[in-house]
Order: C-alpha cells, then sequence, then structure tokens
C-alpha cells in the first residue's frame, strides 16, 4: 500500500491573532462611524432645533415690533394730530359755499377700502410642498431603481420652490 | 471540578442578579405607588412646558382706513427669585419707575427666602409702557457698568425681569368710542370685548386661541403652527364725519344746556352707519374708568341703548302709514276748529299751543306739527289695527339688529294687551307714550328716504379674516311702504320745511325732515317742563344720500326741538355734504342735464 502525502496548511498563530485584531478594529471602526454620524446628526438636529427656537423668538419680537409701529403710525395720523398739523400749515374747514365741483371722469369717491384681497370661492389644490420632501427613501427606491423613472419628475401643477 | 474562584465569582452573579432584580422590583413598585403621578408630572416639567398661544386681536379700521383699535406692547415686570441678587436695588428701580408700587413693598418680595426647588416668580406690575421698559434697560446697563468698575457683585437689577405682551389702544381716544367698545385687556386670558363692535365681534376679533408643548429637547423642537390673528373689521364709520358729530354735539350740550344727546348719520340706500356719536365721551384707553363715566342708567351708546318718548318726529311714520294705506292723501283735509280733540269724549288732546289752525291739508298738519290731525288721522282714518301693522313694519317693538352690542328694545304696547287703551292709540300717532331707540327712529325714516325699503342698519362694511376680505352686503329688512309713497312723503315734508322757513334748511340743498319734541313722563305723568328735542331729515331729497337724526336730551336754553335740533340739524348737513362730496342741488342738476 502506498502512502499518499498531502500537505497540511494552517495558518501561522500570528496571523489568525491578526486577523482577529482586524475584525475587532473594523467593527470598532463601524461602531465609532455610526456612533459619530449619529452625534453630528444629532448635533445638527438639536442646533437646528435652536435655530427654529431662535427663529420663533425673532418671528414673536418682529410681531410685537410691527404691533408697536402700526399704533405707533396710527397715533401719529389720529384725527386730531391731523387736523393740528393742518391748522399750523394754514389750512382751514371747507365751507360748503366755497367749495368747487368738478366732474372727474372715472374717479368714483365711493370706491369701497380693500385692505386685503377679496374673498376666493375656489380653494385651490395644488401642493404646496414638493414629493421630494414627503417621500420616503423605500417608496423613492420603488419609485426610481425597480419601477421606470418618470421622465417628468414633478407632479403636475406643483409648485417650484 | 471547579474552577478557581467559583463561589466568589457566584456570590458576584447572585449580587448583580439580586440588584438588578430589585431594581426593576422598585421600578415597578414607583409605578404603581401614590408618588408615580407626581413623579411623572415633575418629569413633564422637565421635558418642557405646555404654553397657549392667543392670536393677537384684530384690528378695527373706519371705512376709508384709519385705525380705530390697534394692538401695541406692554410689558410685565416681575421678580424671579432664583436670579435675585440685591434686593434693595431692584426694589429702588423698581419704586422710582413704576406707578403705584413702594420700596418697603419690593424689598420684601425680592428678598422672600429663596426655596432650593422652587422658581418663585412674583409680578409688580402689568402693562407697564415701552418708555418705562427702556428707563429700566439704561438702568441695568449702568449698573453693569458700575459693578465692572467697583469690581463687586452689586448694584444690579438681576432677578428684575419684563416680558412683553399685547395690549389694546385706541389711536383716536375718545373717537367714536361709542361705536368701537373697548377690551378689557388687564382681565388677561380672560378678557372680552365689550360694548359697540368689540362686544358684538369679541369672538371673531379675538381668533382662536392655541395650545402648543414647548419641548426643552432641541431634538424635538418644532416651528409653531401658524396662528392666524383675529379677524380685523373695517367700519362703515367715516372719521372726519365722525370727529365732526362729537364736536357739533359737544357744542349742541354746551349751547343748549342739555344733559346729553345723540346725533347719527346713515346712508339710506344700504343701512351703514356713517357717523354715531353719543353723550358721555369715553376714552376706551382708559377703560377701567368706565364707572366714572357711566354713573347710574346713563347708557354706553344712547344711540342705541336708550329708549325715549320721541314726540313729533314720530308723525313722520304716522303719516307714511295714512299715505301708503290710501286712507289719506296729500290733498285730505282737517279742520281743526277747536285746538282738541276729545279721545271717546274722555281725554283731551292738544296742539303743541294749544290753539286751533282752522283747515288744513296733510303738508299743513305736518308744517304746523298738529297732534290733533294725526290723532284723527291714527284714530279716525287708519283705526288701531292698520296703525300698529305698520308700526311693526317700521319695525318699531323689536331690535333693529345693528351690529353693535347691548341694543335696547321696548316693545310696543299693542291693542290685545290688557292695558291697551284708545289713548294710547292717540299719544302714539304723535311720538308720546311709545318709546324708541335713536336707531330705531333712523332705520324706520331710511325706509321713507330709500324709495320705501328699509335697510339693515350696521357698522362694520367688511371683516378681513385670514388674508381675505369678505364685503357685507347691505339687507333689506322690510319694504313697509311704496316708493310712490315714500317720494310723495319727502316731498311733503320738504314743502313743509320750506313753508315754516325751518331753520334746518341748508342753503343749495334741498332737505326734508321733522322736528320733535318729546314730554318726559314722571311718576305723575307728563308733569316736566324738559323735553326731548330731537329733529329726523334727509337728503338731497331726489336722490337722499344720508339721513340724519339728532336727539338733544333735556335742554334748558328752550324745550322746543324746532328751536334746539333743528339749527343743529342744519349745521350737520352743511358740514356733511363737504366731508360727503355732495355737490349742491343746482351742480348736480348741471351736470345730469349735461
Amino acid at each position: 500500500m502506498k502512502n499518499r502525502l498531502l500537505q497540511a496548511y494552517k495558518q501561522a498563530p500570528w496571523r489568525i491573532q491578526i486577523q482577529w485584531i482586524g475584525l475587532f478594529l473594523l467593527g470598532l471602526v463601524l461602531v465609532a462611524s455610526i456612533t459619530g454620524l449619529y452625534l453630528s446628526i444629532s448635533a445638527q438636529a438639536a442646533a437646528a432645533g435652536r435655530s427654529i427656537q431662535s427663529l420663533e423668538y425673532q418671528i414673536s419680537d418682529i410681531n410685537n415690533e410691527i404691533a408697536e409701529l402700526t399704533s405707533d403710525l396710527a397715533k401719529t395720523k389720529s384725527i386730531e394730530v391731523m387736523l393740528s398739523k393742518a391748522e399750523a400749515m394754514g389750512f382751514k374747514p371747507l365751507n360748503p359755499h366755497d367749495a368747487i365741483f368738478l366732474e372727474v371722469p372715472g374717479y368714483n369717491p365711493r370706491a369701497s377700502l380693500e385692505l386685503a384681497p377679496p374673498r376666493v370661492n375656489t380653494i385651490s389644490e395644488t401642493p404646496m410642498i414638493l414629493s421630494a420632501y414627503k417621500t420616503s427613501l423605500w417608496q423613492w427606491l420603488i419609485k426610481n431603481i425597480w419601477q421606470s423613472p418618470s421622465s417628468d419628475h414633478l407632479v403636475e401643477g406643483e409648485l417650484l420652490p | 471540578m471547579k474552577p478557581p474562584f467559583y463561589q466568589r465569582y457566584l456570590i458576584i452573579v447572585i449580587a448583580c442578579a439580586v440588584f438588578g432584580l430589585a431594581t426593576v422590583i422598585q421600578m415597578v413598585r414607583i409605578n404603581y405607588t401614590s408618588y408615580a403621578q407626581e413623579l411623572i408630572a415633575k418629569s413633564e416639567e422637565y421635558q418642557g412646558v405646555s404654553k397657549t398661544i392667543y392670536p393677537p386681536r384684530g384690528n378695527i379700521y373706519d371705512r376709508k382706513g384709519n385705525i380705530l383699535a390697534a394692538n401695541q406692547i406692554g410689558y410685565e415686570v416681575g421678580i424671579d427669585l432664583k436670579y435675585v441678587t440685591d434686593p434693595d436695588s431692584i426694589a429702588f428701580a423698581a419704586a422710582s419707575l413704576l406707578d403705584g408700587l413702594d420700596y418697603t413693598y419690593i424689598f420684601g418680595l425680592a428678598s422672600t427666602e429663596k426655596q432650593a426647588d422652587e422658581n418663585r416668580y412674583f409680578v409688580l406690575s402689568s402693562y407697564v409702557s415701552k418708555d418705562k421698559i427702556e428707563e429700566l434697560i439704561e438702568l441695568k446697563n449702568s449698573y453693569v457698568e458700575r459693578r465692572k468698575e467697583q469690581k463687586s457683585l452689586k448694584p444690579s437689577l438681576s432677578g428684575l425681569v419684563w416680558v412683553p405682551m399685547q395690549q389694546r389702544t385706541y389711536p383716536e381716544d375718545t373717537l367714536a368710542a361709542n361705536v368701537v367698545g373697548f377690551y378689557d385687556y388687564f382681565s388677561r386670558e380672560n378678557a372680552q370685548g365689550a360694548y359697540g363692535v368689540e362686544g358684538a365681534y369679541n369672538r371673531l376679533l379675538t381668533g382662536k386661541p392655541i395650545k402648543v408643548f414647548l419641548p426643552n429637547d432641541p431634538n424635538l423642537v418644532e416651528a409653531l403652527p401658524t396662528i392666524d390673528p383675529g379677524a380685523s373689521l373695517i367700519l362703515s364709520i367715516d372719521r372726519e364725519i365722525q370727529k365732526m358729530l362729537e364736536q357739533t354735539l359737544q357744542d349742541a350740550i354746551d349751547w343748549s344746556g342739555a344733559e346729553g344727546g345723540t346725533i347719527i348719520v346713515a346712508d339710506p340706500k344700504t343701512g351703514e352707519i356713517l357717523g354715531m356719536a353719543s353723550t358721555p365721551f369715553f376714552n376706551p384707553n382708559e377703560y377701567w374708568k368706565y364707572g366714572e363715566t357711566f354713573t347710574g342708567i346713563i347708557p354706553y351708546n344712547r344711540a342705541i341703548g336708550t329708549a325715549y318718548e320721541p314726540g313729533s318726529v314720530f308723525k313722520v311714520i304716522t303719516m307714511a302709514a295714512a299715505l301708503d294705506s290710501g286712507v289719506a292723501d296729500l290733498n285730505t283735509t282737517y279742520n281743526d276748529t277747536s285746538g282738541v280733540y276729545w279721545v271717546e269724549n274722555s281725554w283731551p288732546i292738544y296742539n303743541w299751543n294749544y290753539g286751533a289752525w282752522g283747515l288744513q291739508d296733510m303738508t299743513g298738519c305736518m308744517r304746523h306739527s298738529l297732534n290733533v290731525c294725526l290723532v284723527y288721522i291714527a284714530i279716525d282714518l287708519l283705526g288701531e289695527e292698520l296703525f300698529y301693522d305698520y308700526l311693526q313694519a317700521f319695525g318699531f317693538g323689536r331690535s333693529t339688529g345693528i351690529d353693535l352690542a347691548n341694543e335696547a328694545n321696548y316693545p310696543l304696547r299693542l291693542p290685545d294687551s290688557n292695558q291697551w287703551m284708545v289713548m294710547d292709540l292717540a299719544a302714539n300717532s304723535f311720538g308720546q307714550g311709545i318709546a324708541v331707540t335713536p336707531i330705531q327712529m333712523v332705520t324706520a325714516v331710511s325706509a321713507i328716504a330709500n324709495d320705501g325699503l328699509m335697510m339693515t342698519p350696521h357698522v362694520v362694511r367688511a371683516v378681513i379674516d385670514k388674508g381675505q376680505q369678505y364685503n357685507v352686503s347691505p339687507q333689506v329688512i322690510n319694504s313697509p311702504i311704496s316708493a310712490q309713497t315714500a317720494r310723495d312723503l319727502t316731498e311733503m315734508l320738504s314743502v313743509s320745511l320750506e313753508e315754516e322757513s325751518s331753520t334746518a334748511l341748508v342753503d343749495g340743498y334741498r332737505v326734508a325732515g321733522k322736528t320733535g319734541t318729546g314730554q318726559i313722563p314722571t311718576e305723575l305723568g307728563y308733569t316736566s317742563s324738559l323735553t326731548n328735542a330731537s329733529f329726523v331729515g334727509w337728503g338731497p331729497t331726489d336722490d337722499p344720500q344720508f339721513v340724519v337724526y339728532v336727539w338733544i336730551e333735556k335742554p334748558t336754553i328752550s324745550q322746543w326741538g324746532s328751536e334746539v335740533a333743528s339749527p343743529i340739524f342744519k349745521d350737520v348737513v352743511e358740514q356733511l355734504v363737504v366731508l360727503m362730496r355732495i355737490p349742491p342741488d343746482h351742480v348736480r342738476n348741471q351736470q345730469a342735464n349735461e
């Protein structure tokens, strides 16, 4: 009987050690990366949150300032102030007998005051937010990879930012 | 064979397991103890704060866009004990700058012992003006400089805090206050609009408050939802006309020695109130002084809040009923032989001068304001059924529906009532024994000035809500008389003014109208020499654009409406035609003929 000789291979112990260390380090790097990513996103979200809070305060301050300026303007234009200014400038109330009436074509003295656009009966159904901002990653993948991507990415009537 | 240190490991494992189990048991136990809710509430405090956001109250504008009511910023000043380091400086600053506070009181609050687990806050003053806050800021900054120089912790205003809050302001002060009403902003969350449009449209002006949660965790912060401000109102009131009316009314009261009065100007074609002056005048910026101004039974707005016996101006309604029903026409005559009409042969009715005026047509009856003639029309021609049908058609006995809070109404005493007597019919025919509000008279008379169509009186012309303007459409309440009757009556009352050379006549403008002198009943009957003097008129007669109602209460210079109210009407109309840009009749006719 002939003896067959087979070469048996075995990793050197130091190589196995290196591989384990490598695997461990890979895992560590992965965990560190994920942790770093998470921290970065959390920090950004927190910064955005603080920014939102700050903007809300600014909006509130600006609204207060607008209200203050509006009331200041109204006081400055109040009839007592305007009358005294007019008197100081030499104006006096018009006597009806001194009035001269002229016909001014197109002038409508009784036109109603419009401080805002008139009421619109039809309600626009145009979406105000792009669909891209409302689509999840999964929906996007389905739409763009598994289904044939549409040549028109915008829904009809959708508004561009 | 057990490994070395087996027992030690076992003890450690058991100890850890027991500790873990105890922790879990304690966690479960805490959730079921009486402290659980307390702890949950405490944890929520750390998570953030729930806050109700109140939208800014809507503005109120006149018909030309001038602001009659708006919001401005006031500040709440308080002490936050957590940050107080120098009570003495806080007390000194607050006492010297804020009204109604003394040093000792503030020092006591600022020196209150701080509790470690408690945030204590004391309100010192509300709605402090911006000027005062700027002074406080200046003082605070100067203290910072001093601390730097002296390298010490004092003086310091740390802990003295102020937060902005919106407060109602009325830039025109007393102007149109009786129409606008006021908002009791000192009541904070429970504040309500009172009187006028502030009261009538309170919910619309207030808007919808929303409750939001403001988390402390910045990761959970989201933009606040958009809060629509309360709706704004555009009134039909014209600021210039209102000013003119209030000035004229004040002058008239000073001149006549009257107790009070009201003047209303309305557009008969739409029912819009262009101006409504009423005494006493009141500054809604100091609404807490309401009780000092409106003592006793004085209403906030006499024009809608007081029912009184109008006197002869009411003859216009009786005559309208007679002409419209056909029981009389312009040529119908009445022979006043004695100057007295005996009602059911029991009660005498006399003319205003107790005289007999002979044969009179209907224009003469109105021109001389003959009580006996109008009693004759009501009793002998119209009869109670027809008369009261017309009164109800003209809206007497019920509210006009004007969009102002606190409208008064006095019910009609009708023939089916047990208390009604024929004497009531007689007295009602010339405006006695019946109580009406000035706005009821204006609404009724507007039908005569508007070809028989009676419009709903209103002061709100448009509402601005969520960025859109909703214009209010004029509404017809009723058509009590025909257009022909309205024109005939207008002509009759215009001629009667001209023939008596009334002091109400206005140069260049043809107007129609009627005076009224209403006796004031006392507990003993009509024994008072004081009267209600009034005048109702409209013009220009060929195209009426205004109805003016003047009521002067208890004038002392004269008791007659023709001597007190008529000249006031003239005064008002002379200024009104300029403000409304109504050319004299000859100019308008000339333009029409071109």
